[in-house]
């Protein structure tokens, strides 16, 4: 039963990074229309770029996220101008599956970019604190994976506000509703893109920095992530950041709990077959209105 | 003041708008009238920049619109509530009305457009708080109309306001309307209730076909026999 | 797009250059040089069979692989079981274009993007089942081995190379065909003048598949040992889908084309860096999405075909 209880909190854990690798997916979805399924590339860059910023800089991980994030904005804005801007000039049909292909092109891309430059292996960020254990009973929870889900919680939280208060993110709302209207209130719809895409760039990367230290990060990460966030988008629906969040503790726990039926090796598969029948029980799409 | 002429527009290889010229002044309150599919609100949409002509110009206080994204047009005064209202149906009235003052003009200004918005509209301020797909048609035209003037505007273009809509509440936004004229700013109307329409403007057009077939005093237009017989026959609307 | 005569043209052009391929391992005896030209005739198979749904019916299918992989898993078991190769590898084909068609009417209720999400998901969930079922290495056996002749592989690659470009060369010219690009162009008024979406979608699933089932046979009779997963990793898809779209999608010779290009490249360019193809690729197969929806093919016909006043756009 505790070994059952275990596994079960450890799928939380992670799902708690689900959810964040999901936000940045479902945001640029919601808002832009258009499904970006290099977004797991993004998460493993995110990943590589706190492991440098600790081997280099000799930074504690979780203070990396100071460097990845604004990193990530930036990579945002650059991938938005360099590419997805020009996908959103379609209708919303043509621009998702625009935003499909040109994502799959640029997902290979950096893929083998990350294989030349840093080799197929997994890297893992170690530090000083990383053995460390909390214990609740017959539970144990590794500290460094308690704190990877807590700053996914803040991060969400954070997205969140952004969304409700600041003035751009109440456009970026606004846009995602109805962008003529937008256009008709004096909103700049394509800088409302524009920001959204760096946002949803800079959860990614700070969802890979936090993989990178609880877990692994290696070029290959990159497709797994994208269908994890994708799961996690159809699981929650679009619109509710704190809703993604618990879409993918759900994900994790579901996961945990399949592989405790199963067997450790179908841990993959229920995520994939609830993404499956769901997508076939909505025929017009994720979220079709 | 806006000019237009001889604006040409279409939909692929279908002409919606031939040769249209009309113009609104400072301060006026101009009608546009017409049949469904005459090309109203293709018009609307190309001076809003929404859409972009095949021919003509448009002109605002000299400055030519047309290549002009939709938010520019809207910095530089002109704005539309379009048909539909199309509000941000998830968010409240206050998020609505606030995200029209979002230009910086407006911005300057939002304080006192709110308070001229909840004086107009006092049935808003008591609802700020609530989710606008929650709020009835009328309200929520009160609510298209707000956000509007949230942003600053020198001309409001409407299409088709009381569509939809009560005509107790019709009543109430033609009122406001008037008051909103008083206050300065022109008003460029697309309407179907032809008597409310022509009784609130100083001029009006008739737009059939993609062509202005008629133009003239309010007053003339609606004794035109022509009006009468196409738009005010048995089934006119009373204001 | 370009018209029938042109891909007729393109059509016996090819089929004369495979015919002319027949002669090869006569002429040269090198190993290497066999392994090569199989690898390009498999990739023109594979790219083919992809062609077929996302050229003609229009539609992005990213679980390509999982009919790549039953194809290979079902023709190697029957093979090594004692079947003649032929009888298996038409075995692994009908099985791949039997799940095709099991999967394919609720598949096809999804639109556009997410019937291409959907398909990878399904894609995934059978190559993570295989690879637990079956994680063992796949070995022919030593007599197998000792009888292993590259080029009765060689003579099968070419075969099926041909049947693949007459497959396809078939239906473009076929009412179905012709029936299936209707619907590309424009669903809702294919479906509307009578045009039977649901069925055409299907049957060009079916070929897809089983075409994709053959080259999935091929493969398992030219390994001596590989991972039975292997044969359904997603890169097999993406493989298809770049040498499709760089070559022109929606035409006879495009997939041709872009497999000779993607294997030539990928050979030369695995010399120096392993993997470096497909940053290229990737980079080459993003402008060409963003600046040509057609492919290079379409470049090319575009060219030749300028018009001498202002164009519309």
């Amino acid at each position: 039963m505790s070994i059952l209880a275990q596994q079960l909190l450890l799928g939380l854990l992670i799902g708690g990074l689900y959810g964040l690798a999901a936000a940045g997916l479902s945001l640029v979805f919601g808002v832009m229309k258009v499904l970006d399924v290099a977004h797991g590339e993004l998460i493993m860059l995110g990943g590589y770029g706190a492991f440098f910023a600790v081997g280099l800089l000799g930074l504690d991980p979780f203070a990396s996220l100071a460097l990845v994030i604004p990193g990530a904005l930036l990579l945002g804005v650059v991938l938005y101008l360099g590419l997805f801007g020009f996908v959103v000039r379609a209708d919303e049909e043509t621009r998702v599956k625009n935003s499909l292909l040109i994502g799959f092109g640029l997902a290979l891309a950096l893929h083998a970019l990350a294989v030349r430059l840093w080799t197929a292996d997994e890297r893992s960020i170690v530090t000083p604190y990383g053995g460390a254990v909390l214990t609740l009973g017959e539970l144990t929870i590794p500290l460094v994976r308690l704190l990877s889900l807590l700053l996914a919680l803040l991060l969400i939280g954070g997205l969140h506000l952004l969304l409700a208060r600041w003035r751009w993110g109440k456009a970026i709302r606004a846009t995602a509703e109805d962008w003529q209207a937008a256009l008709l209130t004096g909103i700049d719809v394509r800088r409302a893109y524009l920001l959204a895409f760096a946002l949803g760039t800079a959860l990614a990367g700070a969802a890979g920095t936090l993989v990178s230290v609880g877990y692994s990060v290696s070029p290959s990460i990159g497709l797994e992530w994208t269908l994890k966030a994708l799961i996690v988008v159809v699981l929650a629906g679009l619109g509710s950041m704190l809703g993604t969040f618990v879409g993918g503790l759900v994900l994790g726990v579901a996961e945990a709990a399949s592989a405790a039926a199963f067997g450790g090796p179908y841990r993959e598969v229920v995520g994939l077959v609830i993404f499956v029948v769901v997508l076939v029980a909505r025929p017009r799409g994720l979220f079709g209105k | 003041m806006l000019d237009i002429r001889g604006l040409d527009a279409a939909y692929g290889d279908v002409r919606v708008l031939s040769g249209v010229s009309l113009s609104v002044g400072a301060g006026e309150i101009v009608a546009l009238l017409g049949p469904n599919g005459a090309g109203k609100t293709t018009l609307m949409s190309a001076i809003a920049g929404l859409l972009r002509p095949g021919a003509g110009t448009i002109r605002w206080n000299g400055e030519d619109l047309t290549a002009l994204r939709p938010h520019v047009v809207v910095e530089r005064g002109v704005v539309l509530v379009p048909e539909g209202r199309r509000l941000f149906g998830g968010m409240t009235v206050q998020e609505n009305l606030e995200l029209g003052a979002f230009t910086e003009r407006a911005r300057r200004r939002r304080a006192e457009s709110f308070a001229r918005v909840y004086a107009l509209f006092p049935d808003l301020r008591e609802r700020r708080r609530q989710l606008v797909r929650a709020l009835s048609g009328g309200q929520q035209q009160m609510v298209a109309v707000g956000r509007a003037l949230m942003t600053s505007p020198a001309l409001l273009m409407l299409d088709e306001p009381s569509l939809g809509i009560a005509p107790r509440l019709v009543a109430a936004i033609f009122a406001a309307l008037a008051e909103i004229n008083r206050g300065g700013v022109g008003i460029f109307l697309v309407e179907q209730n032809v008597q409310a329409a022509l009784t609130l403007a100083h001029r009006a057009y008739v737009l059939e076909s993609g062509r202005v077939v008629s133009h003239g005093a309010a007053a003339d237009v609606l004794r035109d026999p022509h009006v009468r017989r196409a738009y005010l026959g048995p089934l006119a609307v009373r204001p | 797009m370009s018209d029938a005569r042109h891909e007729r043209a393109w059509a016996i052009g090819i089929l004369a250059a495979l015919a002319a391929l027949a002669l090869l391992p006569l002429a040269v005896r090198r190993d290497d040089v066999l392994n090569f030209v199989f690898l390009v005739l498999l990739s023109i198979t594979l790219a083919q069979s992809w062609n077929v749904v996302a050229g003609y019916a229009g539609q992005v299918n990213l679980g390509h692989a999982a009919f790549f992989g039953l194809g290979a898993l079902l023709a190697r078991r029957l093979w090594i079981g004692g079947a003649p190769i032929v009888a298996a590898m038409a075995a692994g084909a009908a099985l791949a274009a039997a799940f095709a068609l099991v999967i394919g009417a609720p598949a096809f209720r999804l639109r556009g993007a997410y019937f291409a999400i959907g398909t990878l998901a399904l894609g995934e969930i059978l190559r993570t089942t295989v690879g637990n079922v079956l994680p063992e290495i796949s070995t022919l056996p030593a007599a197998t081995i000792a009888g292993y002749r590259l080029t009765d592989r060689y003579y099968m690659a070419l075969a099926l190379a041909a049947l693949s470009v007459l497959a396809v060369a078939t239906l473009a010219g076929s009412r179905a065909g012709l029936g299936m690009q209707a619907i590309r162009e424009d669903e809702a008024a294919a479906e509307a003048s009578g045009v039977g979406a649901l069925r055409l979608k299907l049957t060009a699933l079916a070929l897809s598949t089983a075409l994709a089932g053959l080259a999935g046979g091929l493969f398992g009779y030219y390994h001596i040992s590989y991972y039975p997963a292997h044969a359904f990793n997603p890169t097999w898809t993406f493989d298809a889908l770049l040498m499709t779209y760089i070559g022109g999608v929606g035409t006879l010779h495009g997939p041709v084309l872009g497999a000779v290009l993607y294997v030539v490249l990928k050979e030369y360019l695995a010399v120096r860096w392993v993997d470096f193809h497909l940053l290229i690729f990737g980079a080459l197969f993003v402008a060409i999405v963003l600046l040509l929806p057609g492919g290079l093919v379409q470049a090319v016909e575009r060219v030749r075909r300028r018009p001498a006043g202002p164009s519309g756009r």
